[in-house]
């Protein structure tokens, strides 16, 4: 068996944390995009279909809407959080 | 309404040719006039463009450093160079202070101009009261019996005492998201560190348990926790702090990497503008209405039996 000096295998670690920390950072952001685009969309949907059927209460359809979204929102922003993290943060 | 939407596009109008004309005096189309001397010609060169996307995102995850590096010659080109145009200039006011701050310095430097510009504000605001209403005047009585509404419509007519407690937090999240706006290099939006939300979803938090404590009474309060669930209640009064503050962090921060990476992409030409129109603009004005509707639709719960 060949040895393998120090600083090579140290260089390999490197890599390879660097690697799997994007390939994490990727699959985060891509399975935490999942949920809030259905919610989003549901959300978005829904008020769609109250403004249709009652036109006149569309400030206050709007306003629950924008927070209902900003509240789906949020896992997908955790993943996004954990993503620069594991980018940026990790070596 | 016609010329309100007048006034708004002129404002857009204005802001558009004021950060095309920073663009092009900050040196950012990597392109600049140099004097070819032999000829006394003038000729169009290739800039050297120092920027490190890497090095530039990754400022945002560094230790608190005071970064006052004597011996490093000031540059004159590009944005580093409008930087130092503008520190020089305010090197005697402590807060624009002289060197490039990195970390909390830099934060608590932006969090002072902030509340200088909220302060300016006001102050102008207050001291042209009158009956008859100037411009100004009617956009934030329009503003303030905005949020009087909301809060006359989640918490009851005994706790209208809320408003200037909730439209001082929007205010301050509004003018806080949008100052990263301002093409000046140093410039950061302060909620872009994670340490101004968390603080602000704290103190959501203490107002929250302490309205209700004053609502229902100490007995009242302690029995709405005495379920076999408990131990999940409380955390989940934590994850409430904990979960504004990051949808706020996460948003900005992210708006702000995604101009950066985007910016490196196309040079620094016209695009970033739009963007900052949308992540500065629509998605801070956007998160400071849900971050203050989030604290009172918690307040609300709160209090409610």
């Amino acid at each position: 068996m060949e040895t393998i000096d120090a600083t090579a295998m140290e260089l390999l670690a490197n890599g390879i944390m660097k690697a799997s920390a994007f390939l994490g950072a990727g699959i985060c952001m891509g399975i935490g995009a999942l949920g809030p685009g259905v919610g989003e969309g549901f959300v978005g949907g829904k008020a769609c279909e109250g403004i249709a059927r009652s036109p006149e209460n569309q400030s206050l359809i709007m306003r629950t809407m924008l927070v209902g979204q900003a509240v789906s929102e949020s896992t997908g922003i955790y993943s996004l959080v954990i993503a620069l993290l594991l980018i940026f943060a990790t070596g | 309404m016609a010329k309100g939407k007048g006034g708004m596009l002129r404002i857009f109008i204005v802001f558009l040719i004021i950060e095309v004309a920073l663009v092009i005096l900050s040196g950012n189309f990597s392109r600049q006039i140099q004097v070819v001397n032999e000829e006394g010609q003038f000729e169009l060169t290739h800039a050297p463009v120092h920027f490190d996307l890497q090095a530039k995102i990754s400022e945002e995850f560094q230790h608190d450093k005071y970064v006052a590096d004597e011996g490093h010659p000031l540059e004159i080109y590009g944005s580093e160079g409008l930087y130092n145009f503008f520190a020089k200039l305010s090197e005697k006011f402590t807060i624009f202070g002289d060197p490039t701050p990195i970390g909390t310095f830099r934060l608590l430097r932006m969090l002072l101009i902030v509340d200088l510009v909220l302060l300016t504000i006001g102050f102008l605001v207050f001291r042209a009261l009158k009956t008859r209403p100037s411009q100004p005047q009617i956009l934030f009585e329009l503003l303030y019996s905005m949020f009087d509404g909301f809060v006359e419509e989640s918490l009851g007519k005994k706790l209208i005492k809320f408003t200037p407690y909730v439209f001082t937090i929007f205010l301050f999240l509004i003018v806080c998201n949008m100052i990263g706006m301002i093409p000046i290099p140093g410039f950061m939006e302060p909620t872009r560190n994670l340490n101004v939300p968390l603080g602000l979803g704290l103190m959501v938090v203490f107002v929250v348990h302490v309205t209700a404590i004053a609502v229902k009474g100490p007995v009242g309060y302690l029995k709405d926790y005495m379920t076999p669930l408990m131990p999940l209640d409380v955390i989940g009064e934590a994850a409430k702090g904990v979960s504004i503050a990051f949808r706020l962090f996460g948003n900005i921060l992210g708006g702000a990497i995604i101009i950066l990476v985007v910016s490196s992409l196309v040079k620094f030409v016209l695009l970033p503008i739009g963007l900052n129109l949308f992540f500065g603009m629509f998605v801070g004005a956007v998160q400071a209405f849900v971050f203050t509707m989030l604290a009172l639709s918690y307040i609300s719960v709160a209090i409610s039996d």
